[in-house]
């Protein structure tokens, strides 16, 4: 092979090289991995009331441009916990087993960062929050409760802190669940959980 | 010159190739592929199936209690029915048939050396003809 033709050949085979790494990394690009865990701690505010029994049916957190009903969620029949149907607008959902937001205890709200071909979730940015962020909670009966972030923790699904999440506290609060980190074949290794106190309440 | 040209021309069409193959694996599904849908319908389950909070050993186990309200749990803690390990939030988006972006990309690298190929063939021929 002479050198013109050893140039040619060598070139191509760098090329082809090239674009096996380019798509490869055009596959990972997306999946970086933030690990924002400010550490949980108490919050301040304590002095608000709890309020009475009624479910809710909308949730806003205008820190990440979620405005959304809110549908009920059970059991599944592994004993875990339902999760909203995949769907094009797909919503959150509350945890009926739980107290409704707004009662003393964890209320549990669940979303999905992602939903397939759907594209994201409701929760895509949930762990773009930060302490002290609003959430605003309105439910059946007339009533706003308004929540504030308190800690945003990403944690391995291995791991999960069931005990943090569904064990009873002293005044109400909110739990937000979804799903983070990086992506396995379909699905995540971890769950963002953004924890929240009851700040305000308003008839 | 000639040498020169045929350079070029081979360097051209892999860059025209290699800017193909990252857009097939951008928009590699062929079908929808309906994720498995998680949960079907999220609502009646009504029954809870395990009754989590692992304090009282609840020794019965045909206990048929019919008055036992589900949400009422025996344990009076806020969360009466603790599900079992993590929730599912999150069915990944399309980006993932490696199959078959894997596929298209080691096609696209054959061709890009088929067109290797050709252009040497021609180099050797061009020069064995005496140009």
């Amino acid at each position: 092979m002479t050198l013109p033709s050893r140039r040619a050949f060598a070139t191509a085979a760098m090329a082809a090289l090239l674009v096996g790494c380019g798509g490869h990394g055009a596959d990972r690009a997306t999946t970086a991995h933030r690990r924002s865990t400010p550490p949980p701690s108490p919050s301040p505010d304590k002095a608000v009331h709890a309020l009475g029994r009624s479910v809710p049916v909308t949730l806003r957190i205008p820190a990440i441009g979620v405005d959304t009903p809110v549908i009920q969620l059970g059991l599944a029949s592994d004993g875990s916990v339902q999760v909203p149907p995949i769907a094009a607008h797909d919503r959150a959902g509350w945890y009926r087993h739980s107290p409704t937001p707004g009662r003393i205890g964890p209320s549990v709200i669940l979303g999905h960062v992602t939903v397939g071909t759907y594209g994201d979730g409701v929760f895509r940015h949930l762990a773009r929050l930060r302490r002290g962020d609003r959430i605003v909670v309105r439910l059946e009966n007339g009533t706003t409760a308004e929540f504030a972030v308190t800690s945003v923790r990403t944690v391995a699904k291995a791991e999960f802190p069931a005990d943090a999440v569904y064990g009873d506290v002293d005044r109400p609060e909110l739990r937000l669940i979804t799903c983070g980190g990086s992506r396995t074949g379909d699905g995540y290794l971890d769950n963002v959980i953004v924890f929240a106190a009851l700040s305000s309440a308003t008839p | 010159m000639r040498r020169t040209v045929l350079s070029a021309m081979a360097l051209a069409s892999t860059a025209v190739l290699a800017s193909t193959v990252p857009a097939f694996a951008d928009g590699a599904s062929p079908t929808p592929t309906a994720r498995r849908s998680a949960t079907a319908a999220p609502a009646p389950a009504t029954t809870a199936p395990t009754r989590a909070p692992s304090a009282t050993p609840a020794p019965t186990t045909a206990s048929s209690e019919p008055s036992a309200v589900p949400t009422r749990a025996p344990a009076s803690r806020q969360v009466s029915v603790v599900p079992s390990g993590a929730p599912n939030t999150g069915v990944v988006p399309v980006s993932k048939q490696s199959g078959a972006g894997g596929g298209l990309i080691g096609g696209g690298a054959a061709a890009v050396f088929v067109v290797g190929g050709a252009a040497v063939f021609v180099v050797r021929r061009r020069r064995a003809t005496g140009a």
